[in-house]
């Protein structure tokens, strides 16, 4: 077969399902948003709507103040990053990835009890008050999971640029400021900025941090979208404003899918970092906003930790625990948490090997014609344009009448979770593919291999980092759904960030804390089996 | 009654390779008999090699025929045509030993674990490699990292070989070590090799036939001596080393050591020594004439290098009349 052909083949599971469980199902809902031609009354009432101009603009207000509040801290973690060595830096680069890999309802909890009333933080710092509710609530959540991301696209962005073009410019007397301004400060801008972005697209569409710390003055889109659907009962108003969410998401996206590939490495060495004993009082003040960003990381997990084992109305720690596997919790929830651990489990590994899967049939058909000229790469972070809310209501509205109603939840949550983790899946995994020299993959290929045996002997050993890294992504990110789960879920197939959250309006003392404990534990050791087993590959 | 000539081991008929409507190789025709080894040369960004990449599958051919032993291989997969490439960067398998990269290729082809070893160890033996079979490509030299590269190819058992400048990476010591090992192991083997570079002198050491490229085009091929003393362009002149000078409207190739340089007056054409020095068992001198054309002067070790900026005349014995003024 030739390898446009073979390239074709590989990628037509992906190219069926995102037509299957993305365009067609969001083409539904828009289509279904502009009913017969002069019947545009839905729309004015939609604006008319008070509380559907709130969420409009909150979603610009928290999403610019959350994604300027991640830039500000996450450029600085970023250059210290990435122009710089220091011992443990591998350690705290590695570390940084751990927000994006936290359940986020643990996140909304976690800054709730270090900033909330009685919260760890606010005995010494009164004034941090401020972030346990409310936006300032609302913006710390979203800091805490995007600023390691503008972080991480920072150095990525700095250590591109080229080192022999810096080491000549110093070489010819140029001072540092003009090394920056003409070398590594664009590129790492860049980097900041396309991180930006993304904290914006996903700060707009919050969910569970305004519906927790905040409350209907505060939701997002988002929020909205749910409320209109699953309280007040209005498919029709729910899917005029998902089609204006798309709208509104349209222009960011835009610029973000711009951005990214303009991060690739320049291909020529990077400068090599700068050690201890050229550091200025400007890389003493980055090394101090690291550690204090790190810091404030480490405390949000360990306000989780605590609580979890914290006594409860004068009772034992243990109590909360035997309550939560006991009877009473299983008829608050209609399941037993054991049972929801294990849908958590289920759901999000089925969505790994989905998403892993279909990312692989991309990357072997990239390997084929590198560099050939594709729609497809942009498809694929088409899932990005469609916010969980809007994807579980555009999922439910198409998928749930075929598949005969909601008794089949867990095949629309599985697939949820598989598209919204897809793009990260196949960045993590045509990245490096991207970056790989192609000298070995050609030997093999002139040496005898056949396409797939040069794929699989050759570039597969090379990607297992990225594999390891692509399927303990999808597999956390499923674990920690909480947004299209929730919109998704019936009782039988609750997972467990659904219960915590259910489990927080139910008079069991305790409960959901040890529920959000046992959320922590889950994820921890299946991120720890996984990074584990992952090992090292060769080639 | 003597049977038809048997094919050639590779033949390339009419090539033509485009990068985005860009010609880079525009109708390449040549042939390899079995056993023979052919080195193309011409300058960077002559078409070379994107030519070995069409010959062997890697880049697509807008038109033209590849046959390999008469068969033609031009709609197959690379790992179908039976021709390997080794390229200027050896493509190692990093994270693998010597022996499982060298083993890598035999296991292909199908062979036994007994054969496999046995391929292994006496390809080893034949490049020298036996000590490193143990180690990792990232812990032996770049010549001994071409060895081993040499070795997978050879353990391929290919119809044809395709050398991308495997030795222009090497410092000079090792690359003319290097370059005797590979011919006298690519003799023996008997395999047809079609090797292309950039340098003349390793052209014309290796060769059994040289073709010059330039601009995707061959523009002579034969034995390393006809082609090298019969240049026909002036672009071909210089690239193998003649000095070109026009004369009486025509320009005509001089080797450098037919040139003579006179300080002072007398017959031939003006000029003055910008920089002169010795170069091993001589001395080079870099002489502008007055009539616009800097030439290279070869002298021998006992005549004295007069200083920069002297004038004199330059003469010359011999010459050859260029027929193609293509610069």
């Amino acid at each position: 077969m030739r390898p446009r052909w073979l390239a074709v083949a590989a990628t037509l599971p992906l190219g069926i399902f995102l037509a299957a469980f993305v365009l067609l199902p969001v083409g539904e809902v828009v289509a279904s948003a502009f009913p017969a031609a002069g019947t545009l009354s839905g729309w004015a009432n939609l604006f008319a709507d008070p509380l559907n101009r709130e969420a409009l603009g909150n979603s610009i207000v928290q999403g610019g103040l959350s994604a300027g509040a991640s830039l500000l801290v996450g450029y600085p973690v970023g250059v210290f990053l990435g122009r710089y060595d220091w011992p443990g830096r591998r350690l705290v680069r590695s570390l940084l990835l751990l927000p994006f890999l936290l359940p986020s309802l643990l996140v909304v909890l976690g800054v709730a009890d270090l900033f909330g009333p009685g919260g760890l933080l606010l005995g010494l710092l009164p004034g941090l008050g401020l972030l346990g509710r409310g936006i300032g609530g609302i913006v710390a959540v979203n800091v805490a999971f995007n600023a390691p991301m503008v972080a991480l696209f920072t150095a990525v962005g700095a250590e591109s640029a080229s080192g022999p073009l810096e080491e000549s410019l110093a070489s010819l007397g140029t001072p540092p400021s003009r090394v920056y301004r003409d070398v590594w400060g664009p590129p790492s801008w860049r980097g900041a900025l396309a991180g930006a972005l993304l904290a914006f697209l996903f700060s707009a569409l919050a969910f569970a941090g305004p519906l927790l710390l905040a409350g209907p003055a505060q939701y997002t889109l988002e929020d909205r979208i749910w409320s209109l659907d699953q309280i007040l009962l209005n498919p029709g108003g729910a899917a005029m404003l998902a089609t204006l969410t798309l709208a509104f998401l349209a222009l960011p996206t835009a610029a973000y899918l711009l951005l990214f590939p303009r991060l690739a490495p320049s291909g020529s060495r990077p400068a090599p970092r700068l050690r201890r004993q050229n550091l200025s009082p400007a890389a003493m003040l980055l090394a101090g906003i690291t550690v204090g960003f790190a810091t404030a990381e480490a405390l949000l997990v360990a306000a989780v930790l605590d609580r979890t084992v914290e006594p409860v109305g004068g009772r034992a720690w243990g109590a909360s625990w035997s309550l939560l596997f006991g009877p009473a919790t299983t008829r608050s929830l209609g399941i037993s948490i054991g049972d929801a651990t294990l849908n958590t489990l289920a759901f999000a590994g089925a969505a790994a090997a989905i998403a892993v899967g279909l990312a692989l049939g991309f990357v072997f058909a990239r390997s084929l014609r590198p560099g050939a000229p594709s729609l497809l790469p942009a498809l694929t972070l088409l899932p990005l344009l469609i916010s969980p809310i809007l994807l579980a209501f555009a999922l439910a509205s198409v998928w749930e009448p075929i598949l005969g109603g909601p008794r089949e939840a867990w095949i629309l949550i599985v697939v949820s979770q598989a598209t919204l983790g897809l793009p990260f899946v196949i960045q993590s995994l045509s990245v490096p593919l991207d970056g790989l020299s192609a000298a070995p993959r050609e030997a093999a290929r002139t040496l005898g291999a056949g396409p797939w045996t040069a794929f699989t002997d050759i570039d597969l050993p090379r990607l297992r980092g990225g594999l390891t890294v692509a399927g303990l992504f999808a597999f956390a990110f499923g674990l920690g759904e909480f947004t299209a789960t929730y919109f998704l879920v019936t009782p039988s197939f609750t997972t467990l960030t659904v219960a915590v959250y259910r489990l927080q309006g139910v008079r069991l003392p305790g409960v959901a804390d040890a529920a959000a404990g046992l959320l922590l534990v889950v994820s921890a050791l299946a991120i720890a089996g996984l990074a584990l087993g992952g090992g090292r590959g060769r080639s | 009654m003597a049977g038809p000539d048997p094919p050639p081991a590779l033949e390339v008929r009419g090539l033509r390779v485009a990068y985005r409507a860009v010609p880079v190789v525009r109708g390449v025709d040549l042939t390899v008999a079995p056993g023979e080894f052919v080195v193309l040369m011409g300058p960077n960004g002559s078409g070379k090699s994107t030519l070995l990449r069409a010959i062997v599958g890697l880049e697509p051919c807008d038109s033209g025929e590849v046959r390999v032993f008469g068969e033609a291989v031009g709609r197959r997969p690379p790992h179908r045509r039976g021709v390997v490439l080794m390229g200027q960067e050896p493509g190692l398998f990093a994270r693998r030993s010597v022996f499982a990269n060298i083993a890598y290729a035999a296991g292909i082809r199908g062979a036994g674990e007994s054969e496999v070893r046995a391929t292994v160890l006496g390809l080893a033996e034949r490049l020298g490699i036996g000590p490193l079979l143990d180690r990792r490509p990232t812990e032996i030299s770049g010549g001994e990292r071409q060895r081993v590269a040499l070795a997978r190819a050879l353990a391929a058992r290919p119809r044809v070989l395709l050398l991308d400048e495997p030795f222009s990476a090497l410092d000079v010591t090792i690359r003319a070590e290097l370059m005797a090992d590979f011919r006298s192991v690519l003799a023996a083997a008997g395999v047809a090799v079609l090797q292309v570079t950039h340098d003349r002198a390793e052209g014309l050491f290796l060769g059994d036939r040289v073709a010059l490229l330039f601009d995707g085009r061959i523009e002579s091929f034969g034995p390393p001596r006809e082609v090298f003393d019969r240049p026909s362009s002036v672009r071909a002149a210089r690239f193998l080393g003649y000095n070109t000078v026009r004369e009486n409207g025509v320009w005509t190739a001089v080797h450098p050591r037919d040139l003579r340089f006179v300080p002072g007056e007398g017959a031939g054409r003006r000029g003055y020594l910008v920089a002169g020095g010795p170069i091993g068992g001589g001395a080079r001198l870099i002489v502008q004439l007055d009539s616009g054309e800097r030439v290279e002067i070869e002298v021998g070790p006992a005549e004295p290098i007069p200083p920069p900026g002297t004038r004199g005349t330059v003469g010359w014995s011999h010459s050859t009349e260029l027929t193609d003024p293509s610069p």
